[in-house]
């Protein structure tokens, strides 16, 4: 075994001197899906109340009647209706911003594009909040007809309907103005954010608490329901992304050059802006505004593994879902026995993150 | 193998390229000259349906606006003026993205390491592992050549020839590496592709093309072979340059030039 990884380190090296960095990529995703399982775990295990999960998950295992009886009942209500629908839905959640960001990413061939940063996230939550505060008045036929779909299918449109503008407004024949994507996304993201504040203020004072609550962001209410509903949006718009990542790495070299190389250019744009439009609308229908892990896992990624999406994608997905688990767990217990929402504990740490990419990227990275 | 009939390309309100006919035939080196402006980029573009156009294009006997990326992948390859990145990749990442449509006509096995074979082809062993945004203008230019060798690495593939698109090869080489990369060029010619360069130096270009289309103020204003095509009238009419065009005796002749006085 030792002989085996200590030749598997020199074949590593090998193929790192020749500039293959797939090698060392496969292990990178190998070892965060290890990550992501023990981040499951104990994600599992831990919580405001001292639940076991290890006994509920051994005695489910052997078949084992429980010793105390009324106990085992209650530890297996916390167990399997209230962390499991909740880690579950963090690791979609954190997947779907982390994938959705490195595609952008591409898409935009900037690493400071990020769904949250350019407005995306703002036009998802705007769709949200119509839901939620028009949802029994003006748009009562949609909620009708939709059900429980309404509020991810309007904060996709939402999401859509900015992406599709920003591409449109900074896209001139092939080339892509980074400042011009980011000045934009900041204006339409301030504009969301107006017809979203005139929402709220029409919002009575139910609507308000749901509302202030599901905008700073937080996995609290997962149900079985909503993972069946998101999740399977989510699901879909993941399993989706894998078949980007070659026209995503020859975008790399422009619209022009990837066309050249086969790639149906419009298709691709397409499908990322509808995969991410749907991926970021679902995560913000359910547990709101949950800033900077799409800009920074693929960032930390591309540091370990490099820019190929054939990669990059995968473990993105492994690593954000990690990491929002992370976030969750210390949200949950940093004021324990109240709640942070999540979007705060990203936030702050996310944020100063950004800013020492800036800093880093500062003369290199043209603006 | 390229057929191109009354090409004209605007680009806003201005007219770049007017009823430009353009032909390059498999086995021979095309060259596109003409000064600065003339419409030299724009009209290749157009060949490679990057920009729209008026007319018609013609490869290897199908409509170009018919076909797809992938099949029009699959027949040619074209080498930009110049590609700026915005993600750190490797000189070999990049070259690999040439196999993307994974037509370069040879074996599965063997593709693995075509991405070091093109890299050593235009005298950039060694540089896999460097990261492409490190490299100089000329560097980054011969890795762009490298990956677009790759993606027709055969010059026929299943009988039917394909072609390189080169937009100014050699505007940022020494000029050993000029005469590399022409040699590439006149190699894949030689073995049955075809090859489209854009060319400034007129010397390079009555050394390596087979047939010249000399463009000005978007018109064609000449085409034919180097001897046909290069001579005094001609460069100082589309040039505006009074220039002598120059031609050295035969082989067996000495001759002695005046400059060489010590």
């Amino acid at each position: 075994m030792a002989e085996q990884s200590v030749a598997g380190q020199a074949g590593m090296m090998a193929t790192a001197a020749d500039g293959d960095r797939s090698a060392r990529a496969r292990l990178v995703i190998l070892l965060l899906s290890v990550a992501l399982a023990l981040s499951m775990f104990l994600s599992l295990a831990s919580g405001a109340s001292d639940a076991s999960a290890v006994r509920v998950i051994r005695d489910w295992i052997t078949g084992a009647a429980p010793a105390d009886a009324a106990l085992a009942v209650r530890d297996q209500l916390i167990v399997y209706d209230i962390r499991m629908p909740r880690v579950l839905l963090g690791v979609l959640i954190g997947a779907a911003l982390a994938v959705s960001g490195a595609v952008m990413q591409g898409l935009f061939r900037n690493p400071l594009a990020d769904p949250g940063l350019i407005g995306v996230s703002a036009g998802s939550s705007l769709g949200a909040v119509a839901i939620i505060v028009l949802g029994t008045t003006w748009l009562a036929p949609v909620t009708l007809a939709l059900g429980t779909l309404a509020l991810p299918l309007a904060a996709f449109f939402g999401g859509l309907s900015v992406t599709l503008l920003l591409y449109a407004i900074a896209t001139r024949q092939g080339r892509t103005s980074v400042a011009t994507m980011l000045l934009a996304g900041l204006a339409i993201a301030a504009l969301a954010m107006a017809l979203t504040g005139i929402l709220i203020f029409m919002a009575d004072d139910r609507q308000l608490r749901d509302l202030t609550f599901w905008q700073l962001g937080s996995l609290a209410g997962a149900t079985w329901p909503k993972i069946g509903t998101v999740g399977s949006v989510i699901a879909l718009a993941l399993a989706m992304m894998p078949l980007l990542a070659h026209g995503l790495n020859a975008l790399a070299l422009g619209e022009a050059t990837a066309s050249h190389l086969g790639i149906p250019v419009q298709r691709l744009k397409y499908t990322a802006i509808v995969g991410v439009s749907a991926a970021v609308g679902a995560a913000v229908a359910v547990s709101g505004g949950i800033g900077f892990i799409g800009i920074v896992v693929p960032h930390l990624l591309r540091l370990a593994i490099g820019p190929d999406n054939r990669y990059l994608l995968p473990a993105s997905a492994l690593l954000g879902a990690s990491l929002l688990l992370l976030a969750d767990a210390v949200a949950r217990t940093i004021v324990a026995p109240a709640e942070l929402p999540i979007g705060i504990v990203t936030a702050v740490a996310g944020a100063p993150f950004f800013l020492w990419i800036l800093l880093r990227k500062r003369g290199i990275v043209d603006l | 193998m390229i057929e191109a009939r009354d090409i004209s390309v605007a680009i806003g309100n201005k007219r770049i390229v007017s009823h430009v006919d353009f032909a390059a035939r498999p086995g021979e080196v095309t060259a596109i000259v003409g000064p600065n402006g003339s419409g030299k980029t724009t009209l290749l573009k157009a060949l490679t349906g990057e920009l729209s156009y008026t007319g018609t294009v013609a490869l290897n006997g199908r409509d170009l606006s018919a076909m797809k990326p992938v099949e029009a992948a699959s027949l040619r390859a074209v080498l930009p003026q110049s590609t700026t990145l915005s993600f750190p990749f490797t000189v070999r990442e990049i070259v690999r993205l040439g196999l993307i449509g994974g037509r370069s006509g040879v074996l599965p096995g063997e593709e693995a390491r075509l991405p070091e074979r093109a890299l050593a082809r235009v005298d950039l062993d060694g540089f896999a592992a460097r990261f492409y945004q490190e490299l100089s203008g000329g560097e980054q230019q011969r890795v762009q050549l490298a990956r677009v060798l790759c993606q027709v690495w055969a010059p026929v593939l299943e009988g039917r020839p394909r072609c390189l698109f080169l937009d100014e090869p050699v505007s940022s080489l020494d000029v050993k590496h000029q005469l590399i990369i022409m040699n590439i060029a006149r190699d894949f010619a030689r073995r049955g592709g075809g090859v489209v360069a854009i060319l400034h130096d007129l010397n390079l270009t009555a050394m390596y093309a087979d047939r010249i289309f000399v463009l000005h103020g978007g018109q064609l204003a000449a085409a034919g072979s180097p001897a046909e095509v290069l001579n005094d009238e001609l460069i100082e009419q589309v040039f505006d340059c009074r220039l002598k065009v120059g031609a050295l005796p035969a082989a067996n002749m000495p001759f002695v030039l005046p400059q060489s006085a010590a």
